[in-house]
């Protein structure tokens, strides 16, 4: 299986659901990205995935921080 | 008073006819989405309670806060209120502040009611699921999360109750989004400039008033807590959290106790927000959950948010057009009212009677000087007092007839913007318009007009034709 946004291969059953064997969670370890079993082909196939909220996990670097992480400070 | 926390208010709404269940089995996705966006589009909206989610637990309620009915409600008054009525009697409500809270032993608070330590699995508890197609998984839109200044532990008044959207990325692992502007960034900072970790309680299913203060931009050093008591005209209960010296309210349904990681940031987003437009990833906090109480048979609350308008924006309506109104109104005390209420404030409408030419140019100057106006702000319309600000059938009438474009329409370019308002360019920075529809006072003079007067006896014949219709209408 790969993640539907990022295409990452890393990704695993999160959770599956508490009453009756119904549906799983799946989240993907790169992205953070997350899906039901029982979501539409819109959400859950990387080839239906629609191409503007696809994510390339190169770029996340250049993501900013909210909030931006503060200097240590010593003692205080 | 008529409700004391969530569960109270839903029977309160449901006597009134504003509230509907949904008994049939649901999908979490994407039914449930469906029905937060379905709700708010309905002439007096009423909640909905969806009681079976296939492969969850527990009930979702969502809708709460989205129409004037349930608002009315919210504020005790009759369900059609005026939202004009509404805002000055929040007015008159806000003026008792502070009402200080009661604190109850954790054994008698009903959010203590169930206990889970061990192996915590959020979907156990919370029938979770994705608000809009491009969300990047699941999300907590309704939370009231507290936090203490790390460098002030004991200091009541700084600690905070804001709402913050939370991403779910695991069994007891969610993101959060504190921006830096907001309250709970600061108590962050002070802890991540240690190396500490920040203890938070995430408190859902709250009753309907602390959602709503939850979402006031009040001052730093303000209780969220105190103001609720005001709201209410009766304290707050509250007791303390399991993990930490936290004060959260006793009557909550669900609280999920945790801290944030210091000095780590994740991805989080996309996420569909209130302008009607997904707002982007960025790498933020993540929190660890450690400990769920909750009520039996909890009920898990939620919202829709999206193209407006949505549960959120009638949560957000009136909250925000209080403080703009307060902090105007000191200097300027010919102002009436002040309709902030578009998204987020993003847009303004002020009436306020003229004390000299040019006053509702100053006036509409002060509101862009506000705290909150200063960047949300961008349009700002002035009306006289006599026009109703909430009413925008009587706007676009002193548009209409006041405005000469020539003279009462004027840019202030490049002034500080709302980075979610996606025409901000760039994102924070936005140019702000103000038109002034107010009558031309001296020394400012405009082609004299006189305002038609209402017929005599239109009092009496509206009750007459009234009373008619109730009658079925003299068939």
């Amino acid at each position: 299986m790969k993640c539907p946004r990022c295409e990452s291969k890393f990704v695993n059953v999160m959770v599956k659901s508490p009453v009756g064997d119904v549906w799983e969670v799946y989240l993907c370890d790169t992205c953070k990205f997350t899906w039901r079993s029982t979501e539409g082909e819109n959400i859950t196939d990387p080839e239906q995935y629609d191409k503007r909220f696809k994510l390339n996990p190169e770029e996340f670097e250049k993501l900013g921080h909210i909030p931006p992480i503060p200097p240590l400070t010593k003692n205080k | 008073m008529a409700y004391r926390d969530l569960r109270e208010f839903l029977e309160l709404l449901e006597t009134e006819k504003q509230l509907v269940r949904i008994k049939d089995e649901v999908m979490p996705e994407p039914d449930l989405s469906a029905i937060g966006r379905s709700a708010p589009n309905m002439d007096s909206a009423p909640a909905v309670f969806v009681e079976n989610i296939k492969g969850y637990q527990n009930p979702v309620v969502l809708n709460v806060h989205g129409s004037w009915q349930n608002h009315a409600l919210m504020l005790n008054m009759p369900k059609d209120t005026p939202v004009k009525d509404q805002f000055f009697r929040l007015k008159e409500l806000w003026d008792k502040y502070p009402i200080k809270p009661v604190f109850v032993n954790k054994k008698d608070a009903p959010v203590k009611e169930v206990i889970i330590e061990n192996d915590i699995n959020l979907f156990d508890v919370l029938p979770l699921f994705r608000i809009n197609e491009f969300d990047a998984g699941f999300y907590l839109s309704k939370a009231l999360i507290v936090s203490r200044d790390p460098n002030r532990p004991d200091s009541y008044d700084e600690q905070n109750c804001g709402t913050y959207r939370i991403q779910v990325k695991g069994k007891d692992t969610v993101a959060i989004q504190p921006l830096p502007f907001h309250d709970a960034a600061i108590h962050l900072r002070n802890a991540e400039e240690k190396n500490e970790r920040l203890p938070i309680a995430i408190c859902l299913g709250n009753d309907p008033v602390l959602s709503f203060m939850a979402s006031t931009p009040i001052a730093y050093v303000q209780s969220e807590y105190d103001f609720a008591g005001a709201l209410k005209g009766a304290p707050i209960e509250l007791t303390k959290a399991e993990n930490s010296n936290l004060d959260i309210p006793a009557r909550s349904e669900i609280i999920l106790e945790g801290y944030i990681e210091p000095r780590v940031r994740e991805i989080e987003g996309p996420f569909g927000e209130f302008p009607g437009s997904y707002s982007g990833a960025r790498l933020q906090p993540i929190v660890k959950i450690t400990k769920i109480t909750h009520r039996k048979n909890p009920i898990f609350e939620n919202l829709y948010l999206g193209m407006p308008w949505t549960e959120i924006d009638y949560l957000m309506a009136l909250n925000t057009s209080i403080p703009l109104y307060d902090q105007i109104k000191r200097d300027f005390p010919e102002v009436e009212a002040v309709n902030a209420m578009y998204t987020h404030g993003i847009g303004a409408i002020v009436s306020t009677k003229s004390r000299f030419g040019g006053y509702g140019k100053a006036v509409a100057m002060r509101l862009l000087s506000t705290p909150h106006g200063m960047s949300y702000t961008k349009i700002v319309i002035i009306v006289d007092e006599f026009v109703d600000p909430f009413n925008l059938e009587q706007v676009m009438w002193a548009l209409t007839t006041r405005v000469r474009p020539d003279k009462d329409v004027f840019r202030v370019p490049y002034a500080p913007g709302m980075p979610l308002d996606p025409s901000s360019e760039p994102a924070g920075m936005h140019t702000k318009l103000v038109i002034d529809a107010t009558t031309p006072v001296a020394p400012d003079f405009g082609r004299e007009c006189e305002l038609l007067g209402t017929p005599i006896g239109v009092e009496k014949w509206s009750e007459i034709l009234r009373d008619l219709r109730k009658e079925g209408g003299n068939k």
